[in-house]
């Protein structure tokens, strides 16, 4: 459902340099496998999925989506601090042609989000909470084949927390992940195989379980 | 690939983004603080109150054989045209940032989507400043509104083509957007919003007329007032041109630098 080609990226150091942050990199992933990213913070997780997500381009090489892939859900949201956040709903309905039955997911959202009448006020004006209560109710709206997740975890009081922790196995049930994550619970809880980013080359391991082994043996004690 | 999974075209994409920026635009734009329709009409009309009540201290109420308070008024509606498009598209990218986190949507589309709310804000601006001038009794009804709408729009598209080149470039290089700002003031008073090509000494005519937005303005007073004197110099196809050109160069900088006009 996805396959990536030669993907190769760079960034321009603010001082002139150039590091490869990705260095050609094939794959390709079924439909049915659930993928999750290990590396330690800058390997570059964030930077492939937000490549598979079609956000930044690679400096060389292609993915192809064959399939409905969402945007990159995580902490840092993808909304508009000055919108409120029904006005982002909608916003998010809209461009994803949901117009139809736009007033049922808002009203999911607003539901689900359990902002009250916070969800009428500017986004700016949110606790950093109630904004990833509301980033849960948006990615939990659309139907897409595969999720990318970029740390997205529970969040809330524990009714929200189990709520939001159901909701996502179900999703996890009928869809697949791409998930980077630091905590070796969630990523066995969803994924089966994995991918260990690291120097700009990337391994990847049918089984979790051995990925994790290796990635932690790496790791300086 | 799953049964449920349907592609939809680029098309069918482009136009849902469109609609849903252009609605998000719209609704911050006339939502922003209490009265903002209001404000949207005084602001041209103050501009026409100052500049009368400077012609009265001179004692000069008609100008190239027109109503002074239509003449300076309807050169007010031309310049806004083109200036509220190009300069408010500076801020069109920085202020959807958050928004480009969904890879349907791109920076050229929030500048174009704020330079059709501009448009659309400054037709419905001057078709009430029109009509409320008629209705105090003045001959304010355009006698040609065909050239009204050519002016009209591509000054609307000039708007738009700059719009597009400045947000690029203030994206770049954030100074630009500065002295965009600086430049429009001049800019303002050299477009000829409130004087006649006829004040001006024909050795320095040809300078003025180098200015695209002169030719949108005069052409624009020529659709409106009946047997206005219309230069032979003035060639509304000069501004086309102007328009067509920036048009081509800003979508060429939004296509070339796509990349970098983004930091989600």
């Amino acid at each position: 459902m996805i396959s990536i080609e030669n993907l190769s990226k760079r960034y321009i150091t603010s001082s002139g340099q150039e590091r490869w942050v990705l260095k050609d990199l094939n794959m390709h992933i079924a439909k049915g496998r659930s993928v999750g990213l290990l590396g330690r913070n800058g390997a570059g997780k964030s930077t492939l999925l937000r490549i598979i997500g079609g956000i930044e381009q690679p400096t060389r090489g292609v993915v192809r989506r064959l399939c409905r892939v969402s945007w990159p859900l995580g902490m840092s949201s993808a909304m508009q601090g000055t919108l409120s956040g029904r006005q982002n709903a909608k916003f998010v309905c809209r461009i994803h042609g949901r117009d139809a039955d736009l007033e049922d997911r808002v009203k999911f959202i607003q539901d689900f989000s359990e902002l009250g009448k916070a969800f009428n006020e500017p986004i700016k004006t949110y606790s950093t909470g109630m904004k990833a209560k509301l980033t849960f109710a948006m990615s939990l709206a659309f139907e897409f084949d595969l999720y990318l997740i970029d740390e997205l975890t529970a969040v809330g009081d524990a009714v929200f927390k189990n709520k939001s922790l159901k909701a996502f196995n179900d999703l996890a049930d009928r869809s697949n992940i791409i998930m980077a994550s630091h905590s070796d619970q969630t990523l066995l809880a969803y994924c089966q195989s994995c991918l260990w980013i690291t120097g700009g080359k990337a391994f990847w391991f049918d089984d979790i379980e051995e990925g994790l082994k290796a990635y932690r043996g790496s790791l300086p004690a | 690939m799953t049964a449920k999974y349907t592609q939809r075209t680029s098309i069918e994409i482009t136009m849902a983004v469109w609609k849903a920026l252009f609605l998000r635009e719209a609704t911050t734009r006339l939502s922003s603080g209490r009265f903002a329709w209001l404000w949207l009409v005084l602001n041209p009309l103050s501009h026409v109150v100052l500049m009368m009540l400077l012609y009265d201290v001179v004692r000069a109420r008609v100008m190239a054989g027109v109503d002074a308070g239509l003449f300076i008024g309807v050169g007010v509606m031309g310049f806004f045209m083109f200036k509220s498009c190009a300069l408010r598209s500076v801020g069109a990218i920085s202020s959807n940032n958050a928004l480009f986190a969904y890879r349907q949507v791109l920076p050229i589309d929030s500048v174009l989507m704020r330079c059709l709310l501009e448009g659309m804000i400054e037709i419905i601006v001057a078709v009430i400043l029109v009509l409320g001038a008629a209705f105090i009794g003045m001959d304010a009804l355009p006698c040609n509104p065909f050239e009204v709408v050519i002016a009209f729009f591509l000054l609307w598209i000039f708007g738009t083509g700059m719009g597009l080149m400045l947000s690029a470039c203030a994206e770049l290089i954030p100074e630009i957007g500065h002295i965009a700002d600086i430049i429009f003031f001049p800019l303002y008073m050299a477009s000829g919003v409130m004087f006649s090509l006829t004040v001006i000494p024909p050795m320095y005519r040809e300078y003025v007329l180098l200015n695209p937005i002169v030719h949108g303005i005069e052409y624009l007073r020529y659709g409106f007032f009946k047997g206005y004197h219309l230069m032979p110099t003035v060639d509304i196809s000069y501004l086309a041109l102007w328009a067509v050109t920036s048009l081509f160069f800003g979508l060429a900088l939004h296509v070339r630098f796509a990349r970098r006009l983004t930091d989600v």
